[in-house]
């Protein structure tokens, strides 16, 4: 009976190591979203590491406000006006982040509940629920998000909010799959048997099941979120026009595209380098949690 | 089964080892096993999962994954045919195992094997749903299995059922009647009709119709003439242009049609009813026990000498269980068929088996008659298998303590050893070798040697 | 200790022309379980035995009938007395203060406390992200039979009991192997002290040897604490190993109930005669009878008339509920195949309103092919006369009830009326 003793807990999260590791480009998109992760942080904590007085702000340069090409001083160039495009993309990167994972997070925590209740509890809540979150669905969201934004002002806690209420549906609808499926399990029944209320059910055992592929979607979501962020602050939503943000950042050289194409180029680089190395570090935990991929 | 040893062989097993490479680990599934199959007979294969012998059914049929590392060992069929010479060349080399290598490897034995199986030999899983493609008709699947193996089958059916006369069938049937099946087979060769005679045979071999209704179906048989299609589809098979795009379509079709005639013959074969209905069903339409007699059709219908089942019964309820047991039962006696069959239910083994084979932890604990292996026992582990199987009439269990070892690093010895009630200081040190106690029992234990 | 009475469960099957069809999961059975004894319901699948004990623990809500717990066995008897005789009032009575299907809330909270299940598959029973003191704690957490410390020792004192050590606590499920998973199983339904555990198939997941070690766990615990058990399986050696009393269910009915020696060595119903001749034995060369049923278990949403089981029976006769249908099937394959001869092609066999015509053909052979026939081909036995223009008229059915064989056992076959 002593089998698999041995093998504990701790060599299942080594198995889920190796089975991370071993996909080479999650690898590699967890390296980059790491590097952004630290980039904001010191941003946040300890700007002048990176040679960065006042992360809030962009430093503007009046006097030579004309883009300048990529040289050994200005390694990305400078941008209108005359703003050191490295240094700008480093401060921006800690704003998109932050809100985005706001968004990402908030939308998911909304989904969740409510796919779960209308899944769980099922009959009219349910019919109820999905049929307002189609109604969520059938508006295109940047319509949806600028409508919101212009409802509650511009502001960036407006456009945090308009971008959760984008976004929550989409966590409706897959915690409601999940929990139709997690719902049948017989580990539910033998709960119910147990006696657990409705909401000890919902909340001690179909939450937990539900949360890792919640996880991945949300590291899968991330590099969209960042991108539509920075689309509705390049379109003009953005409150405070010194706020480092690389959609802004990105409209700043709009002027200039044609002679300098890099004041465009390089914000809009980070947003895709972005976006690129969550979704592959999402397709490697979503090998992790899917038990038939481990073999 | 009494002079089991003057049969032939059909299939001999030798010290074969396979592992399984996995991230968790290096599983040994199979440790040295040696076993051999006599041409109709039933071999039973019992063990607990994990003893490694669904691994040996698919070692055999050459279906191993592509983490599947053989070591060593032959599977001889035939006494000559080595089916795992590609992997084994491999596997027994002393390098990193690299499952892509072997993969395409696996890859080549499949094509190679391909034309083996079907012929040789056959499998029947466990679950019958997922053996079976839902999508496809029963009788499409069956019609496949037979165009893929052997086409001409196919193409000798329709031809000569195409071309012969109605005086042809009325000399046939006179044969048939007066001389036997025999003489029949002979004289459809004379004619130049082979091909006919299986669908002939297939009707006059019915139990459920009188005579008169078998010389009635089988002198319509000429009724059943190609149609012009068909016929552009056969000819086009026999200039071998079944690989050019829409001809090859065309000749697909026509043999397909003529598989579904041999679907309806295997199906009535099998004791379904309505084979006529049923060969246009869709897996999901039939009932479990009517599934698993499909999955047996389509590995039958190549006459293959060989038939591995994979815990055929275990999916179903114990009356269509019997159902399907009292088919394996007709089956052997009606042909010259060998049959392994593999199963977790040492109950349903003595219903069916003439030798039993024990594994336990990737090797053979002991094998001998079904009679012997059930009344004298001679393994630790056999004689508390049979005390752990609850029956109708025990009234006490004796559990075995503790489970089987890890397959990672399988204990030294004998690796029964850790369970073993009568366990000696040499168990833990070598591993038992096989001592035949009677004709054709064998054991791998101790204190068989010892007693001798 | 807990009865059910006339319980059904019919499930809804929304389907596309014909409109919904219920799926007559359980139908009308009627089964008591006395204190401390082991009663084993044994069924194929489809039967409804697992639905039966989802019911009995209220997992599921029943269709109809009603579950008495904890009533003394007089209760019983008279609430059964009073079904049959149609007394409304005294049947409500006693229901009003047993009703297993009326408790609510708190006390159907408490209520739990007091049964438990184990279920199939150990491999999904337990919740994958518990640990295995969670597992053994929750059913005394969620009905607040014991709480935080108290419930602590109470889960590692019965990690001991069945066999497993206390440190298996803080692992989670998917480090165990099937056997351990379902002793921890087992350590849950008996973590508030049950009187009563339903059993489903405990131990159909597990090897013969790991089998054999919780049977004989189970048994134990039985004999310790005197726990009423309802041991739900298809494996009919499990059951006449741990049962007192065996019910046999085929199709959402009940069959056969009584002692479980008297059930599985003198069968008295037909299916669990075929049943138990079915099950295979380890005795090779063992010369008997098998009794192989023909066809396969009936479509539920559409039963066939009058018994259940008719139509695979082997002994049945020509009340058991034969359809025009089914006589004119089997006329039919005769009349085509075997006695060609007799007949030739012109035959036709037309199945009408409790008639079956059959064409072109002689009343006088009609009706010996039926006299030879009659013995293998129970259909044939529903024919009442063949009329002068060969009109097979077909007998009157009726549905049979429970009847009692003998004191202790009673038998749903018209055979024993």
């Amino acid at each position: 009976m002593e089998e698999r003793t041995e093998e504990g807990k701790y060599s299942n999260l080594i198995l889920s190591l190796k089975v991370f590791f071993s996909n080479r480009t999650a690898v590699a998109g967890m390296v980059i979203f790491l590097a952004y992760v630290v980039d904001a942080l010191i941003m946040q904590f300890d700007p002048r590491l990176l040679g960065v007085t006042n992360p809030n702000q962009f430093t503007y340069n009046f006097v030579n406000p004309v883009p300048q090409p990529p040289s050994s001083q200005y390694p990305l160039g400078t941008t209108y006006p005359g703003i050191n495009l490295l240094q700008a993309i480093l401060e921006a990167i800690r704003v998109d982040l932050g809100y985005s994972m706001l968004i990402v997070v908030g939308g998911a925590v909304i989904g969740a509940v409510v796919g779960i209740l209308a899944a769980y509890v099922g009959g009219y809540l349910d019919e109820l629920l999905m049929r307002f979150t189609d109604i969520f669905f059938s508006v295109p969201y940047l319509v949806l998000a600028i409508a919101v934004g212009f409802a509650l002002g511009r502001s960036f806690t407006s456009m945090v909010i308009a971008l959760i209420i984008v976004w929550w549906p989409i966590y409706a609808r897959y915690t409601r799959s999940l929990t139709l499926s997690i719902k049948e399990s017989v580990f539910v029944e033998a709960a119910k048997a147990a006696g657990a209320s409705m909401v000890r059910i919902m909340f001690k055992h179909i939450l937990p099941n539900t949360l890792p592929p919640v996880v991945v979607q949300i590291s899968l979501d991330l590099g969209s979120v960042v991108g539509v962020f920075a689309t509705l602050a390049f379109i003009g939503f953005i409150p405070n026009a010194n706020t480092p943000e690389l959609g802004y950042l990105a409209s700043l050289g709009l002027n200039y595209v044609q002679s300098a194409p890099w004041t465009v180029i390089f914000p809009g680089l980070a947003i895709t380098l972005f976006a690129l190395s969550v979704n592959l570090m999402g397709d490697g935990l979503r090998d992790v949690i899917d038990p038939r991929r481990r073999s | 089964m009494e002079r089991v040893k003057e049969r032939a062989k059909v299939l001999e097993i030798k010290d074969l080892r396979v592992s399984f490479h996995t991230r968790r680990g290096v599983f040994k599934a199979l440790r040295g096993v040696d076993l051999e199959l006599y041409k109709g007979e039933v071999l039973g294969l019992a063990g607990e999962s994990g003893s490694g012998k669904s691994t040996l059914g698919l070692a055999i049929m050459g279906l191993l994954p592509r983490n599947a590392r053989v070591e060593s060992g032959e599977v001889l069929l035939d006494g000559s045919k080595d089916v795992l010479k590609m992997l084994r060349d491999y596997g027994s080399r002393d390098v990193k195992f690299d499952p892509r290598k072997n993969e395409k490897l696996i890859k080549r034995l499949n094509k190679e094997l391909r034309e083996v199986r079907g012929r040789a030999l056959a499998m029947v899983f466990q679950e019958p749903l997922t053996s079976l493609n839902p999508v496809l008709q029963v009788g499409y699947q069956i019609a496949e299995a037979v165009y893929y193996h052997d086409p001409m089958r196919l193409v000798r059916r329709a031809i000569s059922r195409n071309r012969c006369t109605q005086a042809d069938l009325r000399d046939l049937m006179t044969t048939l009647k007066t001389k036997g099946e025999e003489a029949l087979i002979e004289e459809v060769e004379k004619r130049n009709l082979r091909g006919l005679e299986e669908q002939i045979l297939s009707i006059w071999r019915r139990q459920d119709i009188h005579e008169a209704k078998k010389e009635k179906l089988i002198l319509s048989l000429d009724k059943h003439k190609l149609d012009s299609k068909d016929r552009l589809g056969i000819s086009i098979y026999l200039r071998g242009l079944q690989r050019v795009p829409v001809l090859g379509r065309l000749a697909k079709d026509a043999l397909i049609k003529e598989g579904y005639r041999l679907a309806v013959e295997i199906l009535t074969y099998l004791g379904i009813p309505h084979p006529e209905k049923v060969v246009r069903m869709y897996p999901h339409e039939l009932s479990g026990g009517m599934r698993q007699r499909v999955v047996i059709g389509i590995a039958i219908v190549n006459n293959p000498e060989i038939v591995i089942m994979d815990e055929p019964t275990s999916a179903l309820d114990v009356t269509i269980q019997a159902q399907i047991l009292e088919l394996v039962s007709s089956l052997k006696a009606s042909s010259n068929r060998s049959f392994i069959f593999i199963s977790h239910d040492l109950s349903v083994l003595a219903e069916v088996s003439d030798r039993i084979a024990i594994m336990y932890a990737g090797k053979i604990a002991e094998v001998g008659p079904v009679k012997v292996i059930f009344e004298e026992p001679q393994h630790p582990y056999t004689k508390m298998l049979m005390d752990a199987i609850p029956t109708m009439d025990k009234t006490e269990l004796k559990a075995i303590p503790g489970s089987v070892p890890d397959m990672r690093s399988p204990p030294k010895g004998c690796s029964f050893s850790n369970r073993c009630p009568f366990v000696m200081p040499k168990c833990k040190e070598m591993e038992p070798p096989m001592v035949e106690v009677s004709e054709g029992h064998k054991v791998a234990c101790f204190l068989v040697g010892e007693r001798k | 200790m807990i009865g059910a009475f006339n319980l059904k469960k019919y499930f809804p099957v929304r389907g596309g022309v014909v409109g919904t069809q219920y799926l007559k999961a359980v139908d009308n059975v009627t089964l008591t379980v006395r204190r401390g004894e082991v009663v084993g319901v044994v069924g194929e699948s489809g039967s409804g035995k697992s639905t039966l004990g989802r019911m009995l623990i209220r997992l599921l809500e029943p269709t109809g009938g009603e579950i008495l717990f904890d009533a003394p066995e007089e209760e019983m008897v008279k609430y059964r007395e009073a079904l049959e005789s149609g007394d409304k009032e005294s049947a409500e009575m006693i229901s009003r203060k047993y009703s297993l299907l009326r408790k609510k809330g708190s006390e159907l909270r408490k209520l739990r406390t007091r049964m438990s299940m184990v279920f199939q598959d150990p491999y999904s029973s337990l919740d994958p992200r518990f640990r295995i003191l969670d597992v053994i704690m929750e059913p005394m957490i969620s009905t607040g039979y014991l709480r935080g410390e108290e419930a602590r020792k109470k889960a590692l004192d019965l990690l001991e009991e069945v066999g497993l050590p206390r440190a298996f606590g803080n692992r989670y499920p998917h480090e165990l192997s099937g056997g351990q998973r379902q002793r921890v199983a087992i350590a849950r339904a008996l973590s508030t002290d049950p009187e009563l555990v339903i059993l489903d198939e405990p131990t159909s997941a597990l090897d013969v040897s790991v089998q054999a070690q919780i049977l004989n766990l189970l048994k134990e615990f039985r004999r310790r604490k005197n726990i009423t058990m309802v041991l739900i399986t298809h494996n009919i050696a499990v059951v006449s190993y741990m049962a007192d009393r065996v019910a046999v269910m085929y199709s959402g009915r009940l069959m056969e109930i009584g002692d479980k020696d008297d059930v599985l060595t003198r069968p008295k119903h037909p299916y669990t005669m075929a049943l138990i001749s079915s099950v295979p034995r380890p005795r090779p060369g063992e010369a008997r009878k098998r009794i192989v049923l023909k066809g396969d278990p009936p479509n539920l949403l559409s039963p066939p008339r009058g018994c259940v089981f008719h139509p695979r029976c082997p002994m049945a006769f020509h009340e058991c509920g034969w359809t025009a249908e089914e006589v004119a099937e089997d006329i039919n394959y005769l009349v085509q195949g075997k006695y060609y001869n007799v007949f030739g092609d012109n035959v036709k066999v037309i199945p009408l309103q409790d008639k079956v015509k059959v064409e072109g053909a002689n009343p006088e052979s009609i009706k010996k092919v039926l006299e030879v026939e009659r013995e293998n081909i129970r259909s044939l036995t529903a024919v009442k006369e063949v009329t002068e223009d060969s009109l097979l008229i077909i007998h009157a059915f009726q549905e049979p009830k429970l009847y009692k064989e003998s004191e202790r056992r009673s038998v749903s076959c018209l055979l024993y009326r």
